[in-house]
């Protein structure tokens, strides 16, 4: 039997996990009421695109909690994150000063209780910058070390022979060398900001 | 104390992924309470290999968001599809919207056209059928002493022309000569000269034709008139000379507007009695200028008379590759009227047009 319930949250548990099937089936059910709305406002498709994906990185972190639950649906909280990025581009582009606190609540009257999930998102994206920044000023091979484990994936045997260590055990106390450093550095920069 | 450090960072690679026993476990959060600097380095290597961890799941998440999207895009035929029967919804609106369109242009259009057509009516070129008209005296007695350059056949049209130079070269109307067999001017004293046409310009009626007789020359040294470029103001008194009838007919008038028939700026709107045979015919201004050409005049007022102003003459001989060079000087300008009008009648002559 048809559960809309059981099927969000059975689709929220797969987007947790990166879930392709259900990441792909949230994206394809939610996407076309955003597009019509950003296209209303001004956007063209590739807005749509970068907001979207944008919305559906905040859902995904969201939803990685031990303590995630979502309030409402999925489309109506994705909607209303969509349009929130959407006003907060056009204040940073200038295009549209102070929308926001106008008219930005209007419709849902609790559109801004997603508010904190935002400032959360912004924040992590920060840290992931400083953290990215991070890793480029460590220097070689740690850049490269760091990126082919922490990025591309790859297991210590395989980076062991493609940086010319004689054993895994021998990249590994590098990767450890490596990210000693990279504490450092990240918690440097992170003071500064 | 290096060692000490990568033991840590072991311990909490093993931590962040949940490899640890009990007994480990315990382990560890009994020296976590105890060791406060221990503590504070693990918790900053499960902090940073945490951090590395999310961003690494982000990034994938995201690449597998472009993914999709991508996928989605190219499978945006499938919208397409969908978006069909809102179009048709809207077709029949549009095709109502569509047909009253065309609907009002062609009945819009059609009210403009009988109006161009009713105001065109109104609006008569002043060339002169001479069909009707029998060959004059003077004619008659050049015929008998010019045979050889005189036209055996009376002339179709007829208009006025003023020389543009010494040798040769006269501006008319181009409806005057527009379509001619031959075109044959004749002075004052009656003798005929054949001419070409050199250059036009239909739009603003005006033509140059040059006389084909290369030692032609109209009178002693540089023409005593001048071409006014620009326009003289309201008012001006202008008198005009040309060839209605056989005989040179003089008529005066004054500028009665800056534009002609229907708003042409090349033209002025003159209240000047005009009649067919004086197309052409050159509009001067007391000082002795030329600033004007008698195009045409309407139907429905008597003595109101359009002239091409001789801007559009400038422009002709400019635009054309023609070597003429328009008299600069004007030594009519402190004569009489009656003295004006002596010299001016050997520069103006008529225009004759066959056609077959």
């Amino acid at each position: 039997m048809y559960n809309p319930i059981d099927t969000e949250a059975s689709l929220l548990a797969g987007l947790a996990q990166g879930n392709r099937k259900a990441t792909e089936a949230i994206y394809k059910q939610h996407i076309r009421p955003i597009k019509s709305w950003i296209g209303q406002h001004g956007g063209d498709e590739d807005d749509v695109a970068d907001i979207f994906q944008e919305a559906m990185v905040v859902l995904y972190e969201k939803a990685q909690k031990d303590d995630f639950r979502l309030s409402c649906k999925i489309g109506t909280y994705l909607f209303a994150i969509c349009k929130h990025l959407w006003y907060k581009k056009l204040q940073k582009d200038q295009k549209a000063p102070d929308i926001l606190s106008t008219d930005a609540g209007l419709d849902e009257g609790k559109d801004w209780a997603y508010e904190d999930d935002l400032n959360a998102h912004t924040e992590r994206e920060t840290h992931y910058q400083l953290l990215h920044d991070a890793m480029e000023q460590l220097g070689e091979p740690c850049s490269s070390l760091l990126k082919a484990f922490y990025h591309n994936d790859k297991s210590m045997q395989e980076i062991a022979a493609e940086f010319g260590y004689t054993n895994p055990d021998n990249a590994k106390t590098q990767k450890y060398k490596c990210l000693t450093r990279l504490r450092k550095i990240f918690y440097v920069a992170k003071a500064k900001w | 104390m290096i060692g000490q450090d990568f033991n840590n960072w072991e311990l909490a690679e093993a931590y962040v992924a949940n490899k640890l026993s009990a007994s480990e476990l315990a382990n560890l959060h009994k020296r976590l309470s105890s060791e406060t600097d221990f503590a504070s380095d693990f918790n900053e290597c499960v902090s940073m290999l945490l951090s590395l961890d999310q961003s690494k799941k982000q990034r994938q998440f995201r690449n597998m968001l472009v993914h999709i999207h991508h996928e989605n895009e190219t499978n945006a035929s499938n919208w397409r599809v969908r978006t069909i029967p809102l179009r048709t919804h809207y077709l029949r609106t549009g095709a109502i919207a569509a047909g009253i369109a065309i609907l009002t242009t062609i009945s819009t259009f059609s009210i403009i056209s009988h109006n161009e057509k009713k105001r065109s009516s109104q609006y008569s070129l002043l060339r002169r059928e001479l069909e009707t008209i029998k060959r004059s005296q003077s004619a008659l007695i050049k015929n008998i002493n010019e045979t050889a350059t005189t036209p055996v056949t009376p002339a179709n049209y007829s208009g006025t022309g003023v020389a543009l130079s010494n040798d040769g070269y006269f501006v008319t109307n181009y409806h005057v000569v527009a379509g001619a067999d031959s075109i044959y001017i004749q002075r004052k004293d009656g003798h005929y000269y054949k001419a070409v046409l050199s250059t036009f310009d239909e739009k603003s009626d005006v033509a140059i034709i040059k006389v084909e007789d290369k030692n032609f020359k109209i009178g002693k040294g540089e023409l005593p008139y001048r071409f006014a470029t620009t326009k003289n103001p309201l008012g001006s008194k202008v008198f005009t000379l040309g060839y209605p009838q056989d005989e040179i007919v003089y008529n005066e008038g004054y500028i009665s507007a800056k534009n002609g028939y229907l708003g042409d700026s090349l033209q002025y709107r003159l209240e000047l009695p005009a009649s067919p045979g004086q197309s052409g015919a050159p509009v001067t201004d007391n000082n002795g200028n030329i600033i004007a050409l008698v195009t045409g005049k309407e139907s429905e007022s008597e003595g109101t008379t359009y002239a091409v102003g001789a801007k559009a003459i400038v422009k002709l001989i400019s635009n054309s590759d023609l070597s003429l060079r328009l008299p600069q000087s004007n030594k009519l300008g402190k004569m009489s009227r009656e003295q004006q009008i002596q010299s001016m009648e050997q520069y103006t002559c008529s225009v004759k047009v066959y056609k077959k």
